[in-house]
């Protein structure tokens, strides 16, 4: 039975490191994110969109499997999860071996090796220490730092280069485990959502993405905020004066602009847009008496502003409409744009006893300006403007960054870092007994480029077979080259 | 690189080629000298642009001509003409950086005027470096669409709206374009695989037929209005931009019949593929040569169609289903569908170069086991491009959103067109798969990156408005 279990675990963990299965993951993976780009997704559309979109069954049956949210499904997650498991199952299983190669080079070929080699050459020789000297010097002229290889019945040399290339897909994978394991953390602990300020203004609740609300332990007040533009008018840059309120107390304080983001405990404050709010910040006026007598008045007020205009006459700031429209006697507001304004202005009269609704501009029907006594006419119009903030809370960001820069180290290494080695053997021709210098190598990928190296080497070998007395440099046999 | 030497075939007419293609440079650069002279302003980016078009003109003739003759002499003067053409390229893109004060990659032309840039570089390095001669008989050919679209789609300096101000976009866009660039150049050098691995003719043309279908399906089953119309977006020429009903909804206008003419082109386009299944499945060679008339015939309609789209779709007002009206629409306005006609008549002309000169071409290829093994590096570079581009279109989110990932739908391709690619490495290295598979594999991967950066912004929404 323990048996048993020992093969079914032996099995299944077979199973999980084989190629295989990640492959078809892989295929599920893609397949299942092109169906959440093609069907309608809910955390981008809006609800009236959905049902405009899908028939109510066919809504309801795709609501029920999380297609119109794939990303956050649980067997997406799921899906991933696995993915991740599979990764991890194949580097493990593969890596001892990869490692008893990294750990313990192949430094002495043997025989057979040898035989199956791929370059090789063969090159005549008087002595072996002449030989493997001329071997040695040319390779340090490669840049390499060949080793003596002195085992009890025979020696060589051994030279390589960039040992780490056969780990780096190691490191690849690694770090995609570390991009996946930064997403989720984000996906469990992180949040994304909205802050709007008016100019003035402070908060610590922050609308998110799904909804609902999230209350910060420090509030954000906007002190100001603007925008420059361009000659022709389109918006070239916006930017918010922030501070960060904590306990009373402004803590930080930071100008932002869109890329360029404020960040206070683990939290970011992005600005994402910039435009009036509708309200009015200051009305100007002038103010006209009907008596003679008085004199004419600049007035400023902000909206439910109080302000006398004589001794029993005061003028208060009672609505405003950044787009109006008149229907049936009542005024509405259209948008929220700065298109057609109005201002409603309640004069009360103490010697007259009662109030007196003034319209800007005047309205039929609705005012009763020339009944006033005062007659107003605006000068100037400063409006409240909002600064829209994106607020983000990514713990994981982290993992994902140093996953992002690991993968391109490890990208590097596998596909531009070469691991070459190079051996050199004396070893006598069975037939005609002469000594013989074997040089071989292999990379583990661009081999034809190593190729030319390899016929390099032979190359500078050749050239101080030469120089050392004594030697014949003549060739006597070849392997296959080339 | 071991390659077959050529024989020199008619050397009579190469040389007069080579002598009309130089008289016409000369001819063109002079006229266009008058021109300047007149306007005594010689190096702004109009003339240079039109300087880049002149030798790209003379460079796509002679590789045309290489591609067809096989007259090894044309290369030479190709090259030339190529390195010429990509001076006055890179100077028209300097004037413009210098001009707009930022990197030129925030507009549709912009960026066509980079995809030019790296599509000539990759042009020359793949025939100096691995000796792919006839890549350029593909490669300028298209090089030439795309500065002919570029003075389509002029578009003055524009100032960049807030969220495009960002180093991190320019990285994001340039790796983007140079990815594409190597994508597209594994693409075609798998696909001379193909061809060198002897795979039949009647593959290529079931092959063409499917993606001139798929380009036309895709234009009709978005396009297509009652009463035979096709809607373009309509375009305003005073602000040189498309018109908006509101944030994010664009105001589409019907041209008239112009649906009825691609329907039929649609229709024209898929009956080689019918006739190749009725080929196959009846065993008979007949339906083959139907196919092929086929071909000539929907070739001819590809380029009535795409003649009438230019003709129409340039100039004059139209009505509008959601608005009261007529409103004008422009060649700027549908990029998309124009370089979509214009892919398809060059795909359909390429079969015909297949049909015509197979032999020529496997003699001028290079042996199959070295396009396998250039295809395999091209994906190599572009693989480690890709990853670079999605991390630094994440970092780029991030600091402007606050979220390095959102599952937009171009996000969502990226990472569908790195996992396809990925899948290819692994299958290769771990699986050694050679050869056909894994060309197939490289022209799917391909398939996927024209989807993320045609399909995912014509077909599907999402916050990658900008390009």
């Amino acid at each position: 039975m323990a048996v048993d279990l020992r093969a079914l675990a032996n099995k299944t963990w077979r199973t999980i490191a084989s190629i295989q299965t990640g492959v078809v993951l892989l295929i599920l993976v893609v397949i299942l994110s092109a169906v959440g780009t093609i069907v309608l997704q809910r955390p981008t559309t809006d609800a009236d969109e959905m049902q405009s979109a899908y028939s109510p069954h066919v809504l309801r049956i795709l609501d029920a499997v999380g297609l119109t949210d794939v990303f956050h499904s649980w067997w997406f997650l799921g899906l991933v999860l696995l993915v991740s498991l599979c990764i991890t199952a194949a580097s493990i299983d593969r890596f001892p071996n990869s490692w008893r190669y990294f750990s313990r080079p192949y430094k002495y070929p043997d025989e057979g090796f040898r035989r199956a080699s791929h370059p090789q050459k063969s090159l005549a020789i008087a002595d072996e220490e002449s030989g493997l000297v001329a071997a040695q010097r040319a390779l340090h002229s490669l840049g390499f730092k060949p080793e003596r290889v002195v085992r009890e019945d025979h020696f060589g040399i051994f030279a390589e280069r960039h040992r780490i290339s056969e780990l780096a897909v190691y490191i690849v994978h690694a770090s995609l485990l570390l991009i996946f394991f930064g997403t989720i953390v984000d996906g469990i602990w992180g949040w994304r959502g909205y802050l709007s300020l008016n100019e003035g203004q402070s908060s610590n609740i922050v609308e998110l993405h799904d909804g609902s609300t999230r209350t910060l332990p420090f509030a954000i007040r906007c002190d100001a905020a603007g925008q420059e533009n361009y000659k022709d008018g389109t918006p070239k840059k916006w930017w918010s004066k922030l501070a960060v309120v904590e306990d009373g107390r402004d803590v930080q304080k930071k100008e932002i602009v869109v890329n360029d983001p404020l960040l206070y405990s683990g939290v970011r404050f992005y600005q994402s847009s910039y435009g009036p709010n509708g309200k009015v910040d200051k009305l100007l006026l002038v103010a006209t008496p009907n008596k003679s007598s008085g004199e004419k008045q600049e007035v400023g007020l902000a909206l439910n502003d109080t302000v006398p205009l004589d001794a029993d006459t005061t003028v208060r700031f009672a609505e405003f409409f950044p787009d109006f429209a008149v229907r049936d006697g009542e005024v509405y507001r259209k948008s929220n744009q700065l298109e057609n304004p109005a201002a409603h202005l309640v004069v009360t009269s103490k010697r007259a006893g009662k109030d007196f609704d003034v319209w800007l501009p005047a309205m039929d029907g609705v005012a009763d300006n020339s009944l006033a006594p005062y007659q107003f006419q605006a000068t100037d119009l400063k409006m409240g403007h909002f600064t829209g903030l994106q607020v983000s809370h990514e713990p994981g960001q982290w993992g994902v960054w140093s996953g992002v820069v690991l993968m391109g180290i490890g990208l590097a290494f596998v596909f531009y870092v070469v691991h070459m080695r190079f051996w050199v053997v004396p070893v006598r021709d069975p037939k005609t007994g002469k000594t013989l210098l074997w040089i071989g190598g292999t990379a583990n990928r661009n081999r034809d480029a190593f190729e030319q190296r390899f016929n390099d080497l032979v190359a500078l070998v050749e050239g101080e077979l030469k120089t050392i007395p004594g030697t014949r440099s003549e060739q006597v046999a070849t392997g296959i080259s080339n | 690189m071991a390659r077959v030497k050529v024989e020199q075939q008619q050397p009579a007419t190469g040389v007069t080629l080579i002598v009309l293609v130089g008289l016409a440079i000369a001819f063109l650069l002079f006229m266009a000298f008058l021109n300047v002279v007149k306007s005594g302003n010689l190096l702004n980016e109009t003339n240079l642009l039109f300087a880049a078009l002149i030798f790209y003109s003379g460079a796509g003739a002679l590789y045309l001509g290489f591609g067809i003759t096989g007259t090894e002499s044309y290369v030479k003067f190709a090259s030339l003409a190529t390195g010429l053409g990509l001076i006055a390229n890179t100077a028209a893109i300097a004037h413009r950086w210098y001009e707009a004060g930022h990197a030129p990659f925030s507009s549709v032309y912009e960026m066509l005027l980079s995809f030019v840039w790296t599509l000539a570089v990759l042009t020359l390095v793949a025939e100096k470096k691995y000796g792919v001669k006839v890549i350029g008989t593909v490669t300028m050919p298209v090089a030439i669409v795309g500065v002919v679209l570029m003075q389509l789609l002029r578009t003055d300096v524009h100032p960049l709206v807030p969220a495009l101000q960002s180093t991190w976009l320019h990285v994001h866009v340039t790796l983007a374009m140079l990815a594409y660039a190597a994508c597209a150049l594994s693409f075609a050098l798998a696909a001379m695989f193909l061809i060198q691995d002897n795979v039949k003719t009647e593959t290529f043309l079931a092959a063409t037929s499917a993606s001139t279908l798929a380009i036309y399906a895709s234009v009709v089953l978005t396009r297509f209005e009652k009463w035979g119309g096709l809607s373009l977006v309509a375009w305003n020429p005073e602000q040189k931009s498309e018109v908006f009903l509101s944030r994010g909804v664009r105001l589409f206008v019907t041209i008239p019949d112009l649906g009825w003419l691609m329907t039929l082109t649609l229709l024209v386009v898929a009956s080689p593929l019918v006739f190749y299944g009725l080929a196959r499945w009846k065993h008979s060679d007949s339906f083959l040569t139907l196919a092929n008339r086929a071909v000539f015939l929907s070739i001819l309609l590809q380029v009535m169609t795409l003649v009438m789209f230019l003709v129409r779709a340039s100039d004059g007002s139209y009505p509008s289903l959601d608005a009261e009206g007529l409103f004008p629409t422009s060649l700027a306005a549908s990029p998309f569908i124009l370089s979509g006609l214009v892919g398809g008549v060059f795909i359909s002309l390429l079969y015909l170069l297949l049909v015509w000169r197979r032999p020529d071409l496997g003699r001028l290829l290079p042996s199959a086991d070295n396009l396998d093994r250039i295809t395999y590096k091209t994906i190599c570079l572009a693989f480690p491009l890709l990853t670079l581009m999605i991390a630094s279109g994440a970092y780029w989110a991030n600091q402007t959103w606050g979220s390095y990932w959102s599952w937009d739908p171009k996000e969502t391709w990226a990472a569908i067109t790195w996992l396809v690619y990925a899948l290819y490495l692994h299958m290769r290295i771990t699986r050694g798969w050679r050869g056909r598979r894994a060309a197939y594999f490289a022209i799917g991967g391909f398939a996927v990156v024209m989807f993320t950066f045609f399909g995912v912004t014509y077909l599907l929404p999402g916050l990658h408005a900008y390009a």
